[in-house]
C-alpha cells in the first residue's frame, strides 16, 4: 500500500469524525438497550411481582438446572444446524445453476428472490397450511394418484423439518446472492483452462469452482446459522412449540418466559446465553474474515 | 479422457442439471402461487383443490384489505423503513469509508462488535428499549421505530461499506486530496461514484431488514404507527384466522420490493462480491 | 443543483415526520382483540357518542399483537389505554399484578345488573371486587354431519364420550375422518377443548379448588380421558390431526372433512355460516357428551375492564355500560355471527331469536342448556394458570402426538404444576 506521509496524520482525523456519527447512533440504540438487557438478567424483574433491584445470579443459577432451557439448546443447535444445511446447499446449488446450466434465463434470477422479501409471518402463515393434510394442495395433488403425503407437524423431527423447509425457502435467496456474487469473483479462465484439459463439468464444479467458493460458503454459513438462532415466527406460528416442546427453540423459550410467564429478567439472562453464544460464533466469523482477507 | 462436448449435444447431464433447476423454480414459486389461490378465493371454498372448482373465484379480499387498516399500515413501514435506511447510509458510509481506510490497530474490534449488534437476540433487548421509549417518549412514533431499526441497517450498511469501498485504490483518493478537495467532496465526488453498485445493493437489502421486521414493531408501535408485518397479525383472530385477508396482504407486502429487487439485482451480484471477498 | 433538490426533498421528508405527533383526540382509547362482538363494537362507535356525548377510539388487533403489548403498556403505566378487553382467564393474574381498576361500584349502581348472566359476571369477583363487566361467554357444543352419522345407522349425535368413540369407530373413512378436535398445546388451544373430557371422567386439576391446590392431574381418571382424546384424535381424527388448532379444525369441518367436532360455541357457529361452509345443510348441533362423572362444557368468557393507570375511571365505565347494555348487545348480535351475548334480555330480544332460529332452531337454546352446565373454573381460576395451562398443555400434546406416553405426560404436568405454584 502506497501511503504519502503528508497527508496521513490529517487524513486520520478526519477519518475518525467520519466514524463518530455511526459509533453515537450504536451507543444509543443498540449499546444502551443492550446494557439494559444485561442488567435486567442479573435482577429480578417480574411483570406481575413487580422488580426487585438487588443484584443477584440467581436467574444463571436457574439456567443451568432448568431442563426445559437445556432441551431448548438442543433444539436450537437441530433447527440451526440443519437449517444452514439446508439452505446454503439450496442456495449454492441454485447460484451455480443459474450461473452455469441455464445462463441465458437472466429473468428467472428475479423469481428466485422473491421469496426473501415475503415477510416471516406470512411465509410462517402460508408454510403452515402447506403442511397441514387437511388444508395443504400438495397433499390434495398427491391424493390424485393415491399416494398419501405424511404429516410434518405431529413428529419430532417432522415438525423440526418442517420449520427448517419453510426457512430455507425464505433464505435461501440470501445464500444465493452472496454464491451469485463469488461466482462472478472467479476467472471464467481456470474453467475453460480445465476442460481444455479434459475435466467434465462436474470435475470442474468439484475441484476448481468449489475449493474457490469457500469463504464465501463459511461466511455465508455463519451469518445464516446466526440468524437461524433468532429463529421465532415460524416457530410461534407453525408449531406453538409443539409437538410437546419438540420446537421450541433457545429463543423462542426466552419469549415464552418474559413475555407468558413474566420473568422478564429470567427471559434476559436466556438472551444474554444467546448473545455469548452469538458473540464466540461471529468472534470466529470476524477473526476468519479478517484472515481470509489477509491471505 | 473424454472429449470436450459439442455445444448442442443432448447430454443426460444438462437434462438433470435443468431438471434439478426446474425442481428449485417449482420449489420457490408453489408458495407464492398458493397465496394467490388462496387471496382469491371465496371463503367456502379456500381449501379446495383448485382443480376441481377452477372458476370459483372472487376479487371480494381486496376492498376488505383497502378498508382495514392495513393501508396506513403499509405506509408507516415505507416511511420507517425508507428513513431507517437513509439515515443508515447517511451515518454509515462515512464510518465504512473510515473503517476501510483509516489506520486502526482496533478493526478487528470494530468488525467483531459490528457483527454481535447484528446478532444480538431481539428478545433481549426489545423490553430495555421499551422502557428507555417510554422514559423519552418514543413510543408509537416513527422516530422511535426508525431508531430501532437502526440496529438493523446500520451495522449491515457500516459493514458493507467497509468491504466495498475497501477495493478503491488508495491513490484515487489521495489524488483527490492533494488536489485539494476536502474529505466530505473526495467521499461525495470520488468514493460514493466508484462505489455505487455496492452501496445501491446494501440499501436495498437495509431497506428489507426493516421492511420485514415483526419484532420491534409489535413492541414498540401501538396504533398510530403500526407497521404492515404487525397489521397481517390482526388478521390472526380470536377463534378465526382470516386466511384471504393474509395472503393477500402478504402480496401486497411483496410486490413493491419486486421492481426494487429486479432492479438492484444486478447491483447487489457485483456488491456482493466485494462483501465476501472482503 | 441536483445536490440541492436532494437536500429539499429530504428536509421537506424530515418536517413531515417531525410535526406528526400521536393525535389522541378521541375521549377514550379502547383497545380489544379481534372477535365478532369486537369488530361489530367498533363500528359503533358513533352511537356512542350519540349516546353519551363521548368519542371513542376503538381499536381492534389480533389476539397475539394484543397479548404482548398489553402486558407491557400495563407495566409502563403508559395511561394511554381507557378500556382494555379483559379476558377472564387473564383477570387474576391481572388483578395480582395490580393492572386493573375495580368497577364494583359501577356494577352495583346498575339499574340492569341483574340482567347480566350471574355465571359471567362472577367470574371477574375476585377478592370481593368486580374488575369487568362481560360481553361474551362462550361455551362447549357438539357440530355434526346428519348424513354422515345416518349413513352408518344413527340418527341423533352421540350423548356419551364411549358411545361417541364407538360412533367414530362406525363413520371413519378416508374421504371423513370420524372426529377432530384442537389438539395444538396452548392454553387457549388444546386445554381449551381437554378438561370438557377430563372433567366428564372425573379428572381433576387440583385436589379441591379453591380450598386444598394440591395438584391432582395424574389421577386414573384423568389417564382414561387422555387415552380417550389420543384414541379419538390420533384414530379417528383427519391426517396431522395432532398440531390441528382451531382454524384447522373450524376449515377441516366447512369443507366437509370431518363428521364431528366437539369445540367452544364461537367454532360451532362457524361451521354453521353459510359463507363459509360447504356442508351446510348436513349440519347439526348436539350437547356436548357427557361421562362418567357428568358433562363439562367449556366456558370462556371475555369482557371489558379499567386500566389501573386510566386518567378518568368513571368515563371508562361509561362506555363500559353502554357497551354491555342490552341494546349494544342486541345490535351487534344482529349484525355479527355473536350468539355469545351475556344478558338475558338479549336472549328473549324476538328479532335475535329470529336471526338465530333462521341459522339453527336449536342453537340458542342449547346454549343457554350448556352454560347452565358448565362451571366457572373450568380453567381453574388463578393468577398462574395461564403458565399453569400452557405446561400442561404441551405435555398434553406430547402424549397425543407419541413423544410422552399418557402416564409419562400427566406425571410430569403434575410436577411442573407443582413448581409453578411454589415459585
Amino acid at each position: 500500500m502506497a501511503q504519502v506521509s503528508g497527508v496521513q496524520p490529517v487524513l486520520q482525523r478526519s477519518y475518525r469524525l467520519m466514524l463518530m456519527p455511526a459509533v453515537i447512533a450504536v451507543l444509543v440504540f443498540a449499546v444502551l438497550p443492550l446494557m439494559g438487557m444485561f442488567w435486567l438478567s442479573f435482577t429480578g424483574f417480574d411483570l406481575v411481582k413487580g422488580w426487585d433491584t438487588g443484584l443477584t445470579l440467581e436467574n444463571f443459577t436457574r439456567l443451568a438446572d432448568d431442563r426445559r432451557f437445556i432441551g431448548s439448546v438442543w433444539v436450537m443447535l437441530a433447527l440451526s444446524g440443519f437449517g444452514v444445511v439446508a439452505q446454503v446447499t439450496a442456495g449454492t446449488l441454485i447460484a451455480v445453476g443459474l450461473e452455469k446450466i441455464i445462463p441465458r434465463w437472466r429473468h428467472v434470477r428475479g423469481i428466485f428472490v422473491v421469496p426473501f422479501v415475503v415477510p416471516h409471518v406470512a411465509v410462517a402463515l402460508i408454510w403452515l397450511s402447506l403442511f397441514t393434510p387437511t388444508l395443504s394442495p400438495i397433499n390434495a395433488f398427491f391424493d390424485l394418484f393415491g399416494i398419501t403425503v405424511p404429516a410434518f407437524l405431529t413428529t419430532r423431527w417432522g415438525a423440526i423439518s418442517a420449520i427448517v423447509i419453510a426457512d430455507t425457502w425464505a433464505s435461501f435467496p440470501f445464500v444465493m446472492l452472496l454464491i451469485l456474487a463469488a461466482l462472478q469473483g472467479i476467472s471464467t479462465d481456470l474453467d475453460e483452462a480445465a476442460s481444455i484439459d479434459g475435466a467434465s463439468k462436474m470435475q470442474v464444479f468439484w475441484r476448481i469452482t468449489l475449493p474457490l467458493l469457500k469463504p464465501a460458503l463459511l461466511m455465508v454459513a455463519l451469518f445464516r446459522f446466526i440468524e437461524t438462532i433468532k429463529h421465532f415466527p415460524l416457530i410461534y406460528v407453525m408449531t406453538n412449540g409443539g409437538p410437546g416442546r419438540a420446537t421450541q427453540a433457545t429463543n423462542y423459550y426466552a419469549f415464552i418466559q418474559t413475555f407468558q410467564n413474566s420473568k422478564v429478567s429470567y427471559g434476559a439472562a436466556i438472551a444474554v446465553f444467546l448473545f455469548i453464544f452469538a458473540a464466540i460464533i461471529s468472534f470466529w466469523v470476524a477473526r476468519m474474515n479478517s484472515r481470509l482477507s489477509d491471505a | 479422457m473424454r472429449k470436450p462436448k459439442r455445444k448442442n449435444a443432448f447430454s443426460w447431464k444438462q437434462a438433470a442439471g435443468v431438471t434439478m433447476m426446474l425442481v428449485f423454480l417449482v420449489f420457490a414459486l408453489l408458495p407464492i402461487i398458493w397465496a394467490f389461490i388462496l387471496a382469491l378465493r371465496p371463503e367456502n371454498r379456500l381449501f379446495e383443490p383448485i382443480w376441481e372448482s377452477p372458476t370459483a373465484l372472487t376479487l371480494s379480499n381486496i376492498p376488505k384489505l383497502a378498508d382495514s387498516g392495513f393501508p396506513k399500515a403499509l405506509f408507516n413501514s415505507f416511511v420507517t423503513a425508507s428513513v431507517s435506511t437513509a439515515l443508515a447510509v447517511v451515518i454509515g458510509v462515512p464510518g465504512g469509508f473510515a473503517l476501510a481506510k483509516g489506520r486502526s490497530s482496533r478493526k478487528f474490534l470494530a468488525s467483531w462488535a459490528l457483527l454481535l449488534l447484528r446478532m444480538a437476540p431481539p428478545v433481549g433487548f426489545v423490553i430495555p428499549l421499551f422502557i428507555l421509549y417510554l422514559k423519552i417518549g418514543f413510543l408509537d412514533t416513527w422516530w422511535g421505530l426508525i431508531g430501532a431499526y437502526m440496529v438493523l441497517t446500520l451495522p449491515l450498511v457500516v459493514w458493507s461499506s467497509w468491504t466495498s469501498l475497501s477495493q478503491i485504490p488508495d491513490e484515487l483518493i489521495e489524488a483527490a486530496l492533494l488536489d485539494g478537495a476536502t474529505m466530505g467532496q473526495t467521499l461525495r465526488r470520488v468514493v460514493i461514484p466508484a462505489a455505487r453498485p455496492g452501496l445501491v445493493a446494501t440499501s436495498v437489502l437495509a431497506f428489507l431488514l426493516s421492511w420485514n421486521d415483526f419484532f420491534f414493531a409489535l413492541i414498540i408501535t401501538r396504533s398510530d404507527t403500526v407497521t404492515a408485518p404487525v397489521a397481517i397479525m390482526n388478521f390472526v383472530s380470536y377463534a378465526s384466522v382470516d386466511w384471504g385477508s393474509i395472503a393477500i396482504a402478504s402480496i401486497v407486502l411483496t410486490l413493491p420490493t419486486v421492481p426494487v429487487i429486479v432492479f438492484a439485482n444486478k447491483y447487489i451480484v457485483q456488491s456482493m462480491g466485494g462483501a465476501v471477498k472482503g | 443543483m441536483k445536490f440541492t433538490i436532494r437536500a429539499r426533498l429530504a428536509t421537506a421528508a424530515m418536517a413531515t415526520i417531525l410535526t406528526t405527533v400521536p393525535a389522541y383526540a378521541e375521549d377514550l382509547n379502547v383497545i380489544l382483540f379481534g372477535m365478532p362482538y369486537t369488530y361489530g363494537l367498533a363500528e359503533l362507535e358513533d352511537d356512542f357518542e350519540a349516546a353519551t356525548g363521548l368519542t371513542a377510539n376503538i381499536e381492534v388487533v389480533g389476539q397475539d399483537v394484543f397479548e404482548n403489548r398489553i402486558t407491557l403498556s400495563f407495566t409502563g403505566k403508559t395511561g394511554d389505554i381507557d378500556v382494555v378487553h379483559t379476558p377472564v382467564i387473564q383477570v387474576q393474574r391481572w388483578v395480582e399484578a395490580g393492572w386493573l381498576h375495580p368497577v364494583t361500584d359501577g356494577v352495583n349502581g346498575m339499574d340492569t345488573k341483574d340482567d347480566i348472566l350471574a355465571g359471567p359476571l362472577d367470574a371477574y369477583l375476585v377478592k370481593g371486587d368486580y374488575w369487568a363487566l362481560p360481553f361474551f361467554a362462550e361455551t362447549g357444543m357438539m357440530s355434526y354431519r346428519k348424513d354422515v352419522l345416518a349413513n352408518a345407522g344413527y340418527d341423533h349425535a352421540p350423548t356419551t364420550w364411549a358411545e361417541l368413540l364407538e360412533v367414530a369407530k362406525a363413520v371413519n373413512s378416508d374421504d371423513v375422518a370420524a372426529f377432530a378436535m384442537r389438539a395444538a398445546p396452548g392454553q387457549g388451544f388444546n386445554m381449551f377443548v381437554f378438561p370438557m373430557i377430563m372433567r366428564a371422567y372425573g379428572g381433576k386439576f387440583f385436589a379441591d379448588y379453591p380450598n386444598d391446590l394440591t395438584p391432582a392431574i395424574n389421577s386414573p381418571e384423568t389417564l382414561e380421558a387422555l387415552n380417550l382424546y389420543i384414541d379419538l384424535i390420533n384414530n379417528y381424527g383427519p391426517p396431522g390431526a395432532g398440531n390441528f388448532n382451531f382454524s384447522e379444525v373450524a376449515a377441516a369441518m366447512q369443507a366437509g372433512k370431518i363428521a364431528m367436532f366437539v369445540d367452544g360455541t364461537s367454532i360451532v357457529a362457524q361451521s354453521l355460516d353459510p359463507e363459509k361452509s360447504q356442508v351446510l345443510e348436513h349440519m347439526a348441533i348436539a350437547a356436548v357428551p357427557e361421562g362418567p362423572a357428568g358433562r363439562s362444557p367449556a366456558i370462556a368468557v371475555h369482557g371489558l375492564g379499567i386500566p389501573a393507570d386510566a386518567p378518568d375511571p368513571e368515563v371508562s365505565f361509561k362506555f363500559i355500560e353502554w357497551a354491555t347494555s342490552e341494546e349494544t348487545l342486541a345490535k351487534i348480535a344482529l349484525a355479527q355471527p355473536f350468539p355469545d351475548f351475556t344478558r338475558a334480555s338479549v336472549a328473549a330480544n324476538p328479532e335475535v331469536i329470529a336471526k338465530y332460529e333462521s341459522i339453527n332452531p336449536d342453537f340458542l337454546n342449547l346454549r343457554v342448556e350448556m352454560l347452565n352446565d358448565a362451571i366457572g373454573h373450568y380453567r381453574p381460576l388463578l393468577p398462574q394458570w395461564p403458565q399453569i395451562g400452557a405446561a400442561v398443555g404441551e405435555h398434553i400434546n406430547a402424549a397425543v402426538n407419541g413423544l410422552e406416553s399418557p402416564e409419562e405426560a400427566l406425571a410430569a404436568a403434575e410436577a411442573e404444576m407443582a413448581e409453578l405454584l411454589a415459585e
